[in-house]
């Protein structure tokens, strides 16, 4: 008997989304409001997929490879899960999923706010379509992690862009559908740069396969082929000067997939350390130094971008700009440790942002402002969402026992470690070390323009308070998810430590 | 065995955190008493290590699981030693004190569950941080003690006017809230240095346990020495921590502020615990810069020491000269915290001097600690009763309070003798332990300037008691007095707090009288089980201590300096056979000085505006004009410029931009001529 748990996961955990958003749309009349609840469910299972898969890679498998024929003879559609690709694919679903409870009553308000006085059918409609382009997220972010060639990784890339743009398009803030249009360029300049790179990759070594890659190390075009392929990611990234998006895109999506965001974005480090730094190590060295200056500069930027901004949404928005940063100043240390803090910091900044942004999300879905200068005092009416945005604020300023305080001790371990042979990455590591209070600097100054002070008499009525449980019971699993993590590392450090020490340890 | 009471000493306060949002949903009565059982508990377990102090040969203990093994190797463990058990219990015993007397002082509070959990958190932290067996995990402690004060400080989140300090009109006021977020960035700039000085060092040791640290140093020190300037980095980043944690200059200014917090708070974290944390990790460190300097033979090594020791000195001066004048309570005796850990800092600082002062300076410091500890707890405690019944914070709204406060007035005074060092008080004995090893290490200057603290210190202290319980009372008291008629209103409004807060106090000032018993025996005992820890467990090289000044010279010259100060401040404010106001207008240097000292020597005025205005600065230039310039490029200019350029362009070739159908092949051609060009090139 087939077995779906062990059958085909991958490709479960890459399609089942799609397949439900074709469902949803489908039905869509039908199911009214249920589309929440439906795609929620679709994402528990696959959830549950990428756990076991992930248990079964800790256990020892290591690796899980599968392989689908698209197109006679030799069109094939590769998906492989390692520590690394499990670590980033499970926790960018947790994210889906708590972000799909959250938006169930998230998206309704916003609904209602954009799409005023409309019949209930087209609210319906609305309702749904958010839903059904919703779940490509989890399909992109899965398809990124898991594709083992490069048209396959470029393919799931577009889909986040031009399903990010949708969504933007129809239920983001003001100026929606000009800033969605920004987002698409943005994304297309930068896919595009990524597809030349490709495109050089299979010039020179005739395939697209990502294991092919190292067959480059050496070759005098692979300088170009890297700088190429850099120069699209940075531009994912938001690294300085390409940054100037992201305040724009960030503040203008709906809060309910901010989160999601800041791991379309920062995924991008995940892409550098599985097609450029593991297959070419050594070609990559070079551009170490200038990839920890470049990371240290747009983190400072980043962080002194964020202390100016009085609207919460661009808080939460600029911080982004910084906090991959330090993910890329892990790439660029380009130490074994270095790279593992990178590959963890970016994954405990995802969940951080989640928290921290979809908190400030419930602070404008309670209040409906979003100028930190006219809030205050509200964490005597919510004192839920009070401490919610705290535990954000820790886990993006790396406090323990959230995960990001353990990240950021590799992270500089890795740093310092080549710090204490080469005196530019010691200047960059001490400074990217000080530069962490700036984050603890914006990151506590919003929670104290927000939630502490003389409560605002505005707010002195019944509808301030802590919102629905199912808005707040994602975000705490979040937390505790952190915190978990935060006290038991090892669990995250033993699937990544075997594909990136022992690809570049020799 | 023997760690399953250290470990204890983490679970219970873990325990406690996690169970109080459940006994309260059960009753008030149970949340309460139940947060200060476990506190009890932990003070219990605390306890149970001490007899382990009278088998030193069993020392060190330690008991440690793999927590991270890859990429970096990371024990999670406890490690029991002479230093670890003194702290533990400092920290349990008086913390449970502070408890029962929050029991009555926060009693009726709306937010007590938020208090009791705080506190229980803190006091774990405290104790994760004094009884962890390797770096990471008393970083963790450190961060965890940061955050827990964080919360305390701006406990009271409303900042209700009440509760603001500062001032008085026409001076600033601070928000509770804004000093909590003062305290953790002030002190966050320390930890991070500090992390970075960490790491360096673990490059070089590849191990963070403090154990393995100690047993490794023959390796791993002279590679570190060997790098030149890495010893000195190391130091200045590793001495960061301990300094912005403990106050000490320059990250001085954030402790004044943080009496934003209820009484016992203040009590608790800036007297007894926290503020402390600092001079254990000054006390971890010692031995691995010792060893560095006096085996390894690097002469960098030495700039740990010396680097302390002033630090020590300087800011017991200052923080001393700052008590001098100022108004509130509670930020006197936190000026006066400061200035009294820079002498521990200085006594350890002293130790690396010279072979001989490693165990006497070494003792000296952790003895200042335990005395301070008890005196300034008790201080504080009394200051938060004192200040609840005077209506105010000032000094100068009170006077003759002795009247209502009977015990508290008993109380105070023994605890603020034992700060001035009279004898033959805790204080003294602890005092004039840093002073001998000051003078014996023959650095005059560290003695001059440790010597004019005594003085200052013993000034404010009188002053202190003077204008709080001594002369007439002021016109504010007396509008209290006559506000509340009979003798029951102001027996309730103007008198003694609840019982617990009595017997709080009580228990403090009793274990001061204890203290200065057995306060020699005391220190005989930490002297012996230093030297046996330091010289015969980490095998430092140590040389028996000869002392080269007459026997009774730094007693008699500390008493003389303790009635230097005092005498004055007697006549001035017990007596008042002078007259301050007086002296002071006939002065206009007294003036200058009093300005000076009032503003803080302007270090939190220059701080203010260099550091935080600067950044606020820069962050609007980002913002207004770097940003809004690369938004418009980007955004707007160059797309302008393609679009139009591109229409010029075609213009300029006679081509028909509004129809490019016509000209398509003109534009392939270009095209075509690029990529060809580019290919050839590359090939």
């Amino acid at each position: 008997m087939v077995d779906p748990m062990t059958t085909a996961v991958l490709l479960q955990i890459v399609f089942i989304p799609a397949l439900t958003s074709l469902f949803l749309f489908l039905f869509r009349h039908a199911l009214g409001k249920k589309a929440g609840w439906i795609a929620t469910l679709s994402l528990i299972y696959t959830t549950l997929l990428l756990t076991l898969t992930g248990f079964r890679i800790y256990q020892g498998s290591h690796r899980i490879y599968e392989e689908y024929l698209l197109i006679s003879p030799n069109i094939t559609l590769g998906l492989m899960a390692d520590g690394l690709s499990i670590s980033v694919a499970l926790i960018s679903n947790i994210l889906c999923l708590a972000l799909s409870l959250f938006s169930i009553k998230y998206i309704d308000y916003r609904i209602g706010s954009i799409y005023q006085n409309v019949e209930a059918k087209r609210e319906i409609s609305y309702y749904s379509r958010f839903y059904y382009l919703f779940l490509y997220f989890p399909m992109g972010f899965m398809g990124v992690s898991f594709s083992t060639n490069l048209i396959g990784m470029y393919f799931f890339l577009e889909v986040l862009t031009i399903t990010l743009f949708f969504l933007m398009a129809y239920f983001g803030y003001i100026e929606r559908v000009k800033i969605a249009m920004m987002c698409l360029l943005w994304g297309i300049f930068s896919a595009s740069f990524f597809l030349a790179g490709s495109l050089m990759v299979y010039s020179r070594v005739g395939s697209f396969e990502i294991a092919r890659i190292s067959t480059l190390a050496g070759d005098p075009l692979t300088f170009w082929i890297i700088t190429v392929f850099l120069l699209g990611l940075f531009v994912k990234m938001a690294v300085f000067p390409f940054h100037v998006w992201m305040p724009w895109v960030h503040s203008t999506t709906p809060t309910c997939i901010a989160g999601l965001l800041a791991v379309y974005a920062n995924i991008a480090v995940y892409i550098i350390v599985r097609v450029l730094i593991l297959p070419l190590y050594d070609d990559f060295q070079i551009f170490g130094p200038m990839i920890m200056v470049m990371a240290l500069i747009t983190m400072i930027y980043g962080s002194l971008l964020t202390m100016a901004q009085t609207d919460i949404k661009r808080v939460a928005a600029c911080s982004t700009i910084s906090q991959i940063a330090y993910s890329m100043l892990g790439v660029g240390a380009l130490t074994a440790v270095s790279l593992e803090g990178g590959m963890f910091f970016f994954l405990s900044h995802i969940m951080g942002k989640t928290v921290f942004f979809s908190t400030a999300g419930i602070v404008v879905y309670t209040t409906h402002i979003r100028d930190i200068n006219s809030l205050g005092g509200l964490a005597a009416k919510m004192p839920i969402t009070a401490l919610l945005f705290i535990s954000g604020a820790m886990m993006l300023s790396g406090f323990p026992p959230f995960s990001s305080f353990p990240a950021e001790w590799i992270l500089f371990t890795g740093i310092f470690e080549r710090g204490a042979t080469d005196q530019l990455t010691l200047v960059v590591g001490l400074t990217g070390v000080m530069a962490i209070l700036l984050t603890v600097g914006y990151t506590f100054m919003a929670v104290r323009k927000v939630f502490f002070g003389p409560l605002a008499a505005d707010f002195d009525n019944e509808h301030i308070k802590d919102p629905p449980l199912s808005m707040s019971i994602p975000i705490i699993f979040l937390v505790v998810l952190s915190v978990a993590i935060g006290m038991y590392p090892k669990i995250l450090m033993d699937l990544l430590q075997p594909v990136i020490s022992g690809a570049i340890a020799f | 065995m023997d760690t399953l009471f250290a470990w204890l000493c983490l679970i219970f306060p873990l325990t406690g955190v996690l169970s109080t949002p459940f006994l309260a949903r059960i009753g008030p009565a149970l949340r309460d008493y139940g947060s200060v059982f476990f506190s009890f508990l932990t003070a219990a377990s605390a306890g149970m290590l001490l007899p382990l102090l009278f088998t030193p040969e069993m020392l060190p203990l330690e008991t440690s699981y793999i927590w991270l093994d890859t990429p970096i190797r990371v024990n999670f463990g406890v490690l029991i030693d002479p230093l670890s058990i003194v702290l533990a219990n400092v920290v349990a015993v008086i913390s449970f004190f502070i408890m029962v007397y929050c029991l009555g002082y926060m009693r009726g509070n709306p937010s007590i569950l938020r208090f009791w959990m705080l506190m229980n958190g803190f006091i774990g932290s405290m104790l994760l941080l004094v009884l962890a067996d390797n770096l990471l995990l008393i970083f963790v402690g450190w961060k965890l003690v940061g955050v827990c004060s964080y919360g305390l400080i701006g406990f009271y989140y409303r900042d209700e006017k009440k509760y603001w300090i500062g001032g008085p009109a026409p001076f600033k006021f601070d928000p509770p809230s804004a000093c909590g977020l003062k305290a953790l960035l002030v002190t966050g700039v320390g930890d991070m240095f500090m992390l970075a000085g960490i790491l360096i060092m673990y490059y070089y040791s590849g191990t963070l346990d403090v154990m393995g640290l100690y047993r490794t140093a023959p390796e791993w020190v002279p590679q570190m020495a060997a790098a030149p300037g890495m010893m000195i980095l190391v130091s200045v980043l590793l001495i960061a921590g301990p300094v912005g944690k403990s106050a000490q200059f320059p990250l001085i200014e954030w402790l004044p502020e943080a009496m934003a917090g209820p009484g016992p708070v203040s009590a608790l974290i800036h007297a007894a615990t926290m503020v402390k944390s600092g001079v254990f990790l000054v006390a971890r460190l010692v031995p691995i810069f010792y060893y560095g300097y006096w085996v390894a033979g690097s002469p960098e090594a030495m700039h740990f020491f010396v680097i302390v020791a002033w630090i020590g000195a300087v800011t017991a001066f200052i923080a001393a000269s700052k008590g001098l004048v100022a108004l509130e309570l509670k930020k006197i005796l936190a000026y006066s915290t400061v200035s009294q850990i820079g002498y521990m800092m200085l006594a350890m600082g002293l130790s690396g001097f010279r072979q001989d002062l490693l165990v006497n300076g070494y003792t000296a410091g952790v003895f200042h600690l335990m005395s301070h500890a008890m005196f300034k707890a008790c201080l504080f405690l009394c200051a938060g009763t004192v200040i609840h019944s005077a209506h105010s914070i000032y000094i100068h709204q009170m006077g003759a309070l002795r009247h209502y406060l009977p015990f508290t007035w008993v109380f105070m005074t023994l605890a603020a003798l034992s700060l001035m060092g009279v004898p033959p008080l805790p204080g003294f004995w602890s005092k004039d332990a840093v002073l001998l090893v000051c003078l014996e290490s023959r650095h005059y200057m560290l003695f001059a300037v440790a010597v004019a603290a005594v003085i200052c210190t013993s000034f404010y202290t009188v002053r202190l008691i003077g204008m709080v319980f001594y002369g007439r009372p002021s016109d504010h008291f007396r509008a209290l007095e006559e506000k509340y008629k009979t003798l029951e209103e102001k027996r309730a409004h103007l008198g003694e707090g609840y019982l617990s807060q009595t017997f709080a106090c009580a228990a403090l000032t009793m274990g001061i009288v204890v203290f200065s018993i057995y306060g020699l025996r005391v220190e005989h005992m930490l002297h012996d089980l230093f030297a046996d820890n330091l010289a015969h467990g980490l095998s430092l090289p140590t040389v028996g201590h000869t002392a080269a000044f007459p026997h009774l010279l730094v007693p008699v010259l500390s008493v003389v300096c303790v009635a230097a100060g005092a005498v004055p401040a007697f006549l001035f404010y017990f007596t008042g056979t002078w007259s301050v106001q007086a002296v002071f207008r006939r002065s206009n240097l007294l003036k200058l000085i009093h300005i000076f000292l009032w503003e803080r020597w302007f270090i939190d005025r220059f701080y203010s505006w260099f550091i935080v205005g600067g950044i606020r600065r820069l962050s609007v230039f980002v913002a207004r004009i770097c940003e809004a310039f690369l938004d418009t490029v980007i955004h707007s200019k160059m797309p302008r410029v393609v679009t139009h350029g591109g229409k010029a362009l075609l213009d300029s070739l006679h081509a028909d931009a509004r129809d490019l159908s016509n000209n398509i092949a003109y534009v392939l051609a270009t095209a075509i001529f690029f990529i060809v060009g580019t290919v050839w090139w590359i090939r």
